[in-house]
């Protein structure tokens, strides 16, 4: 892996390319109209006006279109109307039909209509009057248009940047008279990296190794241990869960269990082995047509079969069968488009250019599964093959070759037939996987009427959208050709797309803050040149790079000076921007559900590092499974009684949680965990009373604070000893001699309490099911466990800083 | 601002660089929402204790109501698996005629039915096996299952006219809790908290209970999606309160041999480490994860003194069925729970009562369904009423659906079953914004189709949104490019039964 070499970044570089953008920033300016003298920039500040208050009757919607006025398309902005007048002559505000309909002073002639409630205000209309003065200049949407490289800014501060883009990141600070932060202590640095890459906390040996290495590379040579970490799949294939609706139920009503868990195996090792992304996504959505198709690929075609499934009984099939379908369009729309396909399923798109007849074009790509409407009672619903774990794999590997053996020696039929019987019922039990198929003779394809799956319009055929990229040349009409259209280098969506998740999962917020929708309606990237920079060097990287390299893109994300600031905030910055849009300094992040988890099992040395294979059910309430199931038939379905795992299935990683979607994981619930129904890109971040209570009280958190407890006592032999350690352990830093302090007086309480009522300590201690190290007597282990909990809950040990 | 003093100056001055932050935030956020976005981040920001944190919110997004709302706390008792309208709330005396004959074409027009009865041969119509007497000033007719209902007929109206598409509980339930039959849509309970924020400072706005009924064993399940918070941020999802063993909420308990001065004790010292760490980082929200962890401790002692109903007086208990062993998987505790929750502050509980699916074995089944739930549902009107709260709290009684008139499966002299019917169902509505003594709306002969004032779902949403003082168009928020809302694209407020 090479690291990207800036040429001198105060060369000379076209200035140009920095053009200005304020509006989406918290800058005096911004909110002011901008001086007469500046030039309107028609995606920037035209088009988000006429979307918002134009485009539900002038916009793509062909129902819904009042007086042929379409101004989402260069043609009917600048067309000639009904009544011969046009809505826009550029340079010319007196023969423009729009300005003067929405400066009209009788109200009820005024656009838009009062009854939308979507008045203009003073300065939309200065806007509109002001880019049509200066030539009306007309552009295609952004996100719509490829990327195209562009050069790398220039920028006042020499020797900030360590690569391209601090140069993006520094030259948008400068123009806004701010400041990168200072980089983050090296203990913070190797923390961030840590969880960002792994979800799991450094140990004090990497962090110690990582304070005394001087060289150069140092940094860099952590990033790199920490991608070729088998748990940097683990991390990655988290979020790709969430896209993807993972689940270990089917979701609708009675809720039985599936299995799709050789599909989240392939996604942890695809990861792992940095399988490129256009594989990554060929395989995923047509893995089953590639010529040959591998098992793995296979098994990797199940992205789409991980929507809900239904089988209530009464239910129509044809009504589930569609909503599916509809399920897998919206699904793969919102992954590698970023667009809201689902708003076209009843009607025309109102923003973007997505007809309804264009929806069931989609459509028809996911109609051809061999599937049935209703499915699912019994498991993993057809189309499925065998896709037994590694484990089991292994077994009938050797019972193979046992076999074969055997088979060559004399008097050997009992024993041979008492195998053959056991690999039958190894084989019989193993491990299933739904995928995709495909019908020989593909299904009709109807549009729906207002999404109705039993209301049949016009007949259609797999097609891509007119507003985007042709279909490639020679592609076949089905799934394997749509996955192909996808990643070709010149598709304007998929790598930026991709590209502004990954941004997300590392920075917080993606560069196009609504990364599921890049559509018309969805916000402006922060930084458009960052991001059309980092989609052009992920197709099509400098210095002969793999494309579509996903390590490579990470790598250079996190060795960025801009990844590597202090995330401290002062009362300027916060005020200037509380958001952190400007990259002004490092976000503070609270971990996400299955990594709080994560951290306290691998802090206080509980963490199970198995990797992949069948879900787990660590401890949750009693009966909360078994009181929205339904009752006496339960038994007639898997997943409807709860039955806690025992022993080192208690201690996995929070991703192998068995999800059951009607009654998801309390924990992951309560910090914000989707519910895993419907495709979810972007996690909201709460901060609440009721995730306070499970950090405190949930058993998991309890037995992993008496375990770190014991190892605090084990490890180091003063309080202060035991505390250094369990801040280095939980924050990765040393604590300071007030923190000290704090925790010192806490101890003694906690003692004073404990040892008047040693049959307390015992209850405490007696929670959870690894063993109690007898060596500590119950009082002082029940402080310590009081203590431990308390650098558990530490906003710090929370939060990646 | 200005100063006096040196001391005086230091506070001051902290005060201003909070104050003019927030200035700066909300000039932002209202620059930002002008152009549409992020009004949940503006509402967070004009909250005046947790204006800096990210996503939390306990002001709602709208800051006040659109107009004077008549309700301020919504009960709604939600009776899973579609209750019978025509053995409960819709009297038809004429179809005693039709008892035994088959359904007319002509009714049914060809509707689509469930995969259950539509393999049936026959479709013998079914007259209630139940009297229906009448009830109060108004003279409301009621099934002979309802008598306490009864008692409170002057204090209800009975939408006798509702409608839905849905014939299937996961789509009906999903539909009627959260505006759409497919998942993903967040629930009534969850617009609520977002929209109007939360009212007690030791208590979750929104809370669930579910109880289990006695009248059918094999009842459908139910799913958290009914109260989750869709794509609203998911501080907005309903908090379980369950009437089992152990904790009432999640978690709320102390470890065993943690006790309250233990815990306090800890606190004090998560406290202190967490604001070092606030002045060193600067970070806001660290300050709201300080008073998040208060919180929770106030509500180790709040849910418990909410939840202690013994303290309640006999006349009370005994009103509500209490003061005698009940079968009713915790109905009659949770309707009374219901009650003490809107007194400290709960916006919005939610009731979930199962077993009313009676495809089979009907008339046995709905009279143990109606035993459940009759005495407490009217003890909790009265119990509102002569407190003064049923005013202002809006009480919703009713199911996904209603029942079809004909028969599932063989009908007896004393025995039948009826299948999923959406084409019509009754609810009842009590309290704020409500009026009392009147029904709405007209089904045919045959209680198969809405003949006058059809009320949707959608115009029920509307219509409850309506009392709470909310423009159901004007409840959104922007997902994926669109503004969604509860109503989706439709709804009208049902004006015959506003007060």
């Amino acid at each position: 892996m090479s690291t990207i070499r800036l040429p001198s970044l105060t060369a000379t570089v076209s200035l140009l390319l920095i053009a200005t953008w304020p509006g989406i920033l918290p800058r005096g300016a911004a909110q002011s109209p901008a001086l007469p003298s500046t030039r309107i920039d028609f995606n920037r500040q035209v088009r988000p006006i006429l979307s918002e208050h134009c485009f539900r009757c002038h916009g793509p919607d062909d129902e819904e279109r009042k007086a042929k006025l379409r101004l989402d398309t260069r043609a009917g902005m600048f067309g000639k109307l009904r009544g011969g007048e046009h809505a826009v002559v550029p340079g010319d505000i007196a023969k423009s039909a729009l300005l003067a309909r929405i400066t009209e002073s009788d109200a009820s002639r005024r656009m838009p209509p009062p009854r939308f409630k979507k008045d203009l205000s003073r300065e939309q209309i200065d806007i509109l009057r002001r880019w049509i003065e200066q030539g009306a200049d007309w552009s295609e949407h952004w996100s719509f248009v490829p990327p195209r490289r562009p050069l790398l800014p220039m920028v006042k501060r020499a020797g900030w940047s360590r690569n391209a883009v601090d140069a993006f990141i520094l030259a948008r600070l400068e123009r806004e008279g701010m400041s990168p932060s200072p980089e983050a202590e090296r203990a913070t640095l190797i923390r961030r990296l840590s969880l960002d890459l792994t979800g799991l906390p450094p140990t004090p040996a990497e962090v110690d190794d990582f304070l005394a290495d001087k060289s150069a590379a140092a940094y860099e040579k952590v990033v790199d241990r920490l991608l070729d970490s088998p748990h940097f799949g683990e991390r990655m294939a988290l979020d790709w869960l969430d896209a993807a609706r993972y689940a270990d139920t089917h979701g609708y009503h009675i809720d039985a269990g599936r299995d799709m868990t050789a599909w989240r195996d392939w996604v942890i090792d695809a990861f792992n082995q940095n399988l490129p992304f256009d594989q990554f996504t060929l395989e995923q959505l047509a893995g089953d047509l590639l010529p040959d198709a591998t098992q793995e690929q296979k098994i990797a075609s199940g992205f789409n079969r991980n929507h809900m499934i239904n089988f209530e009984g009464g239910a129509i099939p044809k009504e589930y069968h569609a909503a599916y379908i509809v399920d897998r369009v919206n699904t793969t729309a919102t992954v590698w488009l970023g667009l809201t396909v689902a708003c076209a399923q009843c009607h025309d798109h109102k923003y973007d250019p997505i007809s309804q007849k264009e929806f069931y074009q989609l459509y028809a790509f996911f109609h051809n599964v061999p599937e049935n409407g209703l499915d699912g009672s019994k498991g993993n619903a057809a189309p499925l093959i065998k896709a037994p774990s590694k484990k089991v794999s292994r077994a009938l590997q050797d019972l193979q070759r046992r076999i074969d053996k055997l088979a060559r020696q004399p008097d050997s039929a009992k024993e041979l037939a008492k195998l053959r019987q056991e690999q039958a019922q190894l084989e019989k039990t193993a491990r299933t996987a739904m995928v995709m198929a495909e019908l020989a003779e593909p299904r009709d394809t109807f549009v729906m009427l207002r999404g109705q799956y039993d209301k049949l319009g016009e007949q259609v055929r797999a097609a891509t959208p007119a507003a985007l990229p042709p279909f490639p040349a020679g592609a076949p009409g089905n799934r394997l050709g749509l996955a192909r259209w996808l990643i070709d280098p010149q598709h304007p969506l998929t790598a930026r797309v991709a590209v502004n998740r990954y941004w997300q999962m590392i920075f917080g917020t993606g560069l196009v803050r609504s990364s599921e929708d890049f559509g018309s309606q969805g916000e402006r990237p922060s930084h458009p040149e960052l991001l059309d920079w980092l989609a052009s060097e992920f197709t099509s990287p400098s210095l002969g790079d793999r494309s579509w390299d996903v390590k490579r893109l990470i790598r250079l994300l996190v060795t960025s000076a801009t990844y590597r600031q202090s995330s401290r905030m002062d009362q300027a910055s916060l005020a200037r921007d509380p958001e952190n849009r400007l990259l002004g300094r490092s976000a503070r992040l609270r971990l996400q559900a299955e990594f709080l988890r994560d951290h306290a099992l691998s802090v206080s040395g509980l963490l199970n590092r198995e990797i992949g294979g069948a879900s787990v059910f660590p401890s949750q309430p009693a009966g909360l499974w078994q009181e929205l199931a339904s009752r006496t038939d339960s038994k007639n379905w898997s997943a409807q009684f709860f039955t806690q795992s025992r022993g080192k299935d208690l201690y996995r990683r929070g991703m192998y949680t068995f999800w059951k979607r009607t009654s998801p994981p309390p924990q992951m619930i309560t910090f914000d965990a989707p519910d895993r129904e419907t495709c979810t890109v972007r996690r909201s971040r709460t901060n609440t009373p009721l995730q306070a209570l499970v950090l405190l009280n949930d058993p998991t958190f309890v037995e992993a604070s008496r375990h770190f407890a014991e190892r605090l006592l084990r490890e180091a032999k003063t309080t202060d000893e035991r505390v250094i350690l369990a801040f280095r352990l939980a924050t990765a830093r040393r604590p300071n001699d007030r923190e000290l302090a704090i925790v010192g007086t806490a101890l003694v309480k906690q003692r004073q309490i404990f040892e008047r009522d040693p049959r307390a300590a015992e209850k405490l201690l007696n929670v959870g099911e690894a063993p109690r190290d007898p060596r500590w007597p119950a009082a002082e282990l029940a402080a310590w466990t009081m203590v431990a909990s308390m650098i558990l809950n530490l906003d710090e040990s929370l939060t990646r800083g | 601002m200005r100063t006096r003093n040196v001391n005086g100056m230091r506070m001051v001055g902290t005060i201003m660089i909070a104050e003019q932050q927030q200035l700066l935030n909300r000039r932002y956020f209202l620059g930002r929402a002008a152009t549409g976005i992020g009004t949940a981040a503006l509402a967070s920001l004009l909250d005046p204790t947790l204006f800096a944190s990210s996503g939390t919110s306990r002001a709602g997004a709208l800051g006040e109501p659109h107009f004077r709302p008549r309700a301020k706390r919504v009960i709604f008792l939600f009776m899973s698996g579609g209750p019978s309208h025509i053995d409960l709330l819709d009297d038809k005396p004429a179809l005693r005629q039709h008892h035994r004959e088959e359904l007319p074409a002509s009714v049914r027009m060809g509707q689509r039915i469930t995969g259950m009865t539509s393999g049936q041969r026959s479709f013998p119509c079914v007259a209630p096996m139940f009297e229906f007497r009448r009830h109060g000033n108004c003279g409301l007719w009621l099934s002979e299952l309802l008598p306490h209902t009864g008692s409170i007929a002057d204090d209800i109206c009975v939408i006798k006219s509702l409608h839905t598409e849905a014939i299937n509980h996961d789509p009906a339930t999903t539909y009627i809790q959260t505006g759409s039959q497919q998942p993903g849509r967040p629930s009534l309970g969850a617009w609520l908290r977002y929209g109007l924020g939360a009212e007690s400072q030791n208590l979750p706005a929104f809370v669930v209970m579910v109880s289990q009924g006695s009248g059918n064993r094999t009842d459908q399940p139910l799913f958290s999606r009914l109260w989750g918070s869709g794509f609203l941020p998911s501080e907005h999802q309903g908090v379980r309160f369950r009437s089992a063993s152990g904790d009432p909420v999640l978690y709320l308990s102390n470890p065993p041999g943690v006790d309250a001065a233990a815990r306090r004790s800890m606190l004090d010292g998560l406290g202190d480490l967490n604001r070092l760490a606030a002045d060193a980082v600067g970070d806001p929200e660290i300050r709201t994860r300080i008073a998040q962890y208060e919180m929770a401790y106030r509500m180790q002692s709040s849910v418990p003194e909410l939840t202690e109903i013994a303290r309640e007086p006999a006349h009370v208990l005994r009103l509500y069925g209490l003061d005698r062993e009940r079968n009713d998987g915790g109905y009659a505790r949770n309707c009374l729970l219901a009650r003490r929750m809107i007194e400290r502050g709960v916006r919005f509980v939610q009731l979930m009562h199962r077993g009313w699916d009676q495809h089979s074995d009907l008339p046995t089944q709905i009279r143990g369904q109606c035993r459940d739930v009759d005495q407490p549902s009217a003890a909790l009107i009265a119990d509102l009423k002569q407190r003064g709260l049923l005013e202002d709290t809006l009480v919703i009684w009713g199911g996904e659906f209603g029942r079809t008139v004909y028969s599932q499966g063989t009908l007896t002299a004393t025995n039948h079953g009826r299948d999923h019917h959406g084409r019509c169902f009754s609810m009842w509505l009590a309290g704020g914004g409500i009026r009392g003594g009147i029904t709405h709306g007209e089904t045919d002969d045959y209680c198969y189709n809405v003949v006058r004032d059809p009320v949707h779902i959608h115009d029920l949403n509307a219509t409850i949104l309506h009392c709470l003082g909310i423009d159901h168009t004007r409840l959104t928020f922007r997902f994926q490019g669109r503004d969604f809302r509860l109503t989706d694209v439709a709804g009208n407020v049902v004006r015959g039964i506003v007060a």
